[in-house]
């Protein structure tokens, strides 16, 4: 069974789920996995973390429960539209949708939420429904992937297509990965280093593909990085800026998000975060700024996160905890435009 | 230097008619369309008046024409007990006459008003007044009378008998006067005259219309007002004086049971202990100093009830809510009152109705109408007492905003209303009436509020009804949509078993 015909029958089982009491002249009720950080566990067998077993219930009886149940059924309905007519749609498309069905939401963030139940309750990530985020990352390197989805299925790309880099949609995150020359995944934070990157020929030096992640990337980056990790046999080189944010971004990318625990295929445990860590901020005396308060709450939280429980991550806490600084992967511009590549990367990817 | 000559100071004494002639703005004719307005007004309270005595359900006639330039007839015609004869010159042709001064309630109070509007006329046109009248023992005579202003001294134009086909009393007046401008006047007039009057039937002819009757909303005649004694609190010295002057014979004791409200032999006994006499000592040996010691005592003095309410006639509950409900359109309605209290002496009763509904303006205070001694008060609202104690509450507390179009009718009656003015406009400001209004306007505020809270209580629970509704409607779709069933059930009947069990909480 494929992807497509799984979600439609979960989709059919939550309606059925709906329908049923009704018919029976009883109220429907429904249980929501729990989203909560308390609720995060790590499960070895499959090497990540999952949602433990806290549920939250929906009774469609109660006053204050009945609007989040409808939100909930009216996205399921509205997949299974797009289902059929094998379309995607944007979150936001999503949002705005609404409105014509008579369901309403406060805003972006409340419906964002409804498509995760809706993961949480089918156990399938929202792009099984044809939902995809608005914001994209990019990817660049000598990679042919092949598409599947509809008009483009069969058609190969080859991923050098654009100096600028290609963007992460709905259709490279289902395409396949055909054959590649390149040796390992360069995922970095911010446009101007992937940009850099690829200016220098970075990519050729290093044998990578190189991603885009743009802050906190998307489900879609982060179950192609997976992908590539899995099918060509690549080991992910995370590049972040040096601070509890940076360090978080490549955190999620190993163990998953608190908001995508229910979600299988979008971690990879494997991939290694080079840095900026604060022995890098020492070693190459990069220039810094001062942790700031929401910096140091950051930390304080990350240091009791179950994610951080070993302890690697607790000595890269330490050292920011003990520098108060961080430094931005720009930093090393001090030292020249080609530090970066010549030296740094260099260092690290050895 | 030259010396100046001293100015020459001259003593006379002018006539109470020669002095309101002086003075007319006192009395409400300071200028031509307050004069019309307030000639009508005066001869509708004194027909009014008339018809309390005669225990009738009055029906009043006033006419309105012009006669040419700014030449205005009014005449106002009604069933009440008719004038005697023997008054009939005076009372209309003599200023401060009149059958008003006893302690009770009444509508007139100074014998002032319709002598003004006789005075006014005579001034402004150079004619008579016509008094056309009937009394039960007569067939009816008409008068035609002039004031003499220096004498303030009636002066009778002509007499005759005429034949008048019930009792009753027609007066007719001709004065210069703005009749556009105080048409609108007239008819709020007589429009809020029937909310305090809800008995009254008028039918008002002005110039090129037809005529317009307002009212009657209520067929019950009010009980009679009585004369009754002064209460102990109002015996300034001077009345005290008058009251022993008649009763020299009786003993002490006797005299205050006999002469006040509200005393009887105990009362009357505690109170002598309380200010030092001996109660069998004789009226006639009381000296000035005693007469003034007792005057300030008895008002000091606790121990006395509250006033006697037979020489009170308040609208009521429901002649007032008939009354207001006839001439608004009202969506709730609350109605409280206080007292008998006195100020100095005098009873008075405070009444007031709270009204939403949309034909009042939407404001953060209730707009108000006034009525004192069941008379509507339109001009000078912004110094009266009762505008400024309303303004002194916090309608916020009790829901009272912009978004509820309410208003306030608030009733004074008192055997004295104190009046600013003789125009008889507006309210002066008595801590004892003060503090009934504020405590009234409280309990009617907390009782609107109350409701408002509890209506907006169940809008927001049938809101909540309809939206679940409406939810659970589109669950049971979305639902059917999933499972690929065409027939979405009927949710109907679960929506109503939910919500019987919780609206009936």
């Amino acid at each position: 069974m494929n992807e497509g015909e799984q979600a439609q029958l979960k989709l059919t089982e939550l309606g059925k789920h709906i329908l049923d009491p009704i018919l029976e002249n009883k109220f429907p009720v429904i249980d929501v996995p729990d989203r909560n950080t308390s609720n995060i566990v790590y499960e070895a067998q499959r090497n990540r973390f999952v949602l433990g077993a806290s549920k939250n219930i929906r009774d469609s009886s109660n006053i204050n429960h009945i609007r989040s149940f409808t939100q909930l059924a009216w996205v399921a309905s509205y997949s299974k539209q797009l289902l059929k007519a094998s379309r995607t749609s944007s979150l936001r498309d999503l949002y705005y949708s609404s409105e014509a069905f008579g369901v309403s939401f406060k805003d972006q963030a409340e419906s964002d939420r409804i498509v995760t139940d809706l993961e949480s309750v089918t156990g399938l990530p929202r792009e099984s429904f044809g939902i995809f985020p608005d914001e994209h990352s990019s990817i660049y390197g000598e990679l042919i992937m092949r598409y599947t989805v509809p008009d483009y299925n069969g058609r190969e790309i080859d991923l050098t297509i654009s100096p600028d880099g290609l963007p992460i949609g709905p259709a490279i995150m289902t395409a396949e990965p055909v054959r590649t020359n390149a040796e390992i995944v360069l995922a970095v934070e911010s446009g101007g280093m992937f940009s850099r990157l690829i200016e220098t020929k970075a990519w050729q030096r290093f044998k990578a593909v190189l991603i885009q992640l743009g802050g906190q990337p998307p489900r879609a980056t982060r179950s192609l990085i997976r992908t590539l990790h899995k099918e060509l046999d690549l080991p992910v080189y995370l590049f972040t800026d040096g601070d509890p944010w940076g360090m978080h971004i490549a955190r999620v990318i190993m163990s998953g998000s608190a908001n995508s625990a229910h979600i299988d295929g979008l971690t990879t445990p494997e991939a290694k975060w080079i840095g900026v860590t604060p022995q890098d901020i020492e070693q190459y005396s990069l220039p810094t700024d001062k942790l700031n308060d929401a910096d140091l709450k950051r930390l304080d939280e990350l240091s009791r996160d179950v994610r951080y429980s070993d302890s690697e991550w607790q000595h890269h806490i330490e050292g920011f905890r003990r520098l108060r600084t961080k430094a931005e992967q720009q930093a090393f511009s001090r030292y020249g435009m080609d530090f970066v590549v010549d030296t740094y990367l260099s260092d690290k990817i050895a | 230097m030259n010396q100046r000559a001293p100015v020459e100071t001259t003593f006379e004494s002018i006539s109470p008619a020669e002095f309101f002639y002086r003075n007319r703005q006192l009395a409400g004719f300071g200028n031509t369309s307050q004069a019309i307005y307030s000639a009508v007004r005066e001869l509708v309270e004194n027909s009014l008046d008339s018809c309390d005595d005669a225990q009738r359900l009055p029906l009043i006639e006033v006419q309105v024409m012009s006669e040419g330039g700014d030449i205005i007839r009014v005449c106002v015609s009604d069933n009440g007990t008719g004038v005697p004869d023997a008054h009939v010159p005076q009372a209309f042709a003599k200023i401060l006459y009149g059958s008003k001064f006893h302690n009770r309630q009444r509508r007139g109070t100074f014998g002032l008003g319709v002598t003004m509007a006789v005075l006014y006329g005579q001034i402004t046109t150079d004619s008579p007044v016509l008094v056309h009248t009937k009394c039960p023992d007569s067939q009816g005579m008409e008068y035609a009378l002039f004031i003499d202003v220096e004498t303030n001294q009636p002066i009778i134009e002509s007499s005759c008998s005429r034949d008048r086909d019930s009792d009753g009393t027609s007066v007719t007046l001709r004065l210069r006067g703005d009749l556009k401008r105080a048409q609108e006047r007239i008819l709020e007039y007589l429009r809020l005259t029937t909310i305090s009057t809800p008995q009254a039937q008028f039918l008002l002819k002005t110039d090129n219309a037809e005529s317009i009757t307002f009212g009657r909303w209520s067929n019950s005649v009010p009980s009679p007002i009585l004369t009754s004694n002064p209460h102990p609190r109002a015996a300034d010295l001077e009345l005290l004086r008058r009251l022993a002057q008649h009763n020299g014979d009786k003993r002490l004791q006797d005299f205050l049971v006999d002469s006040f409200q509200k005393v009887g032999t105990k009362t009357s006994g505690r109170f002598l202990k309380f200010v030092g006499f001996n109660p069998t000592r004789k009226v006639n040996t009381l000296t000035r100093d005693d007469l003034s010691r007792i005057s300030s005592a008895l008002r000091k003095f606790d121990g006395f009830e509250s006033p006697d309410h037979k020489s009170l006639s308040p609208i009521g509950e429901e002649d007032f809510l008939v009354g207001i409900r006839s001439v608004f359109n009202i969506s709730s309605h609350y109605y409280s009152d206080r007292g008998p209290s006195e100020w100095q002496g005098n009873p008075f009763i405070i009444e007031g109705v709270l009204a939403t509904g949309d034909d009042f303006p939407r404001s953060d205070i209730p707009t108000l109408y006034r009525f004192a001694n069941r008379v509507p008060l339109l001009y000078d609202s912004s110094e009266d007492v009762l505008t400024k104690t309303l303004k002194r509450v916090n309608w916020e507390r009790y829901s009272v905003d912009s978004s509820v179009p309410a208003a306030l009718f608030l009733h004074l009656c008192s055997t004295r209303v104190p009046y600013k003015a003789a125009g008889k406009q507006s309210i002066d400001t008595i801590p004892e009436i003060e503090a009934e209004v504020v405590s009234l306007l409280r309990d009617l505020g907390r009782r609107l509020g109350r409701t408002m809270r509890k209506s907006e209580k169940s809008l927001r629970e049938g809101k909540k009804m309809r939206e679940y509704a409406k939810s659970f409607r589109h669950l049971a779709k979305f639902g059917a949509e999933l499972a690929g069933v065409d027939e979405v059930p009927d949710t109907n009947r679960l929506v109503k078993q939910l919500f019987e069990v919780s609206l009936d909480e």
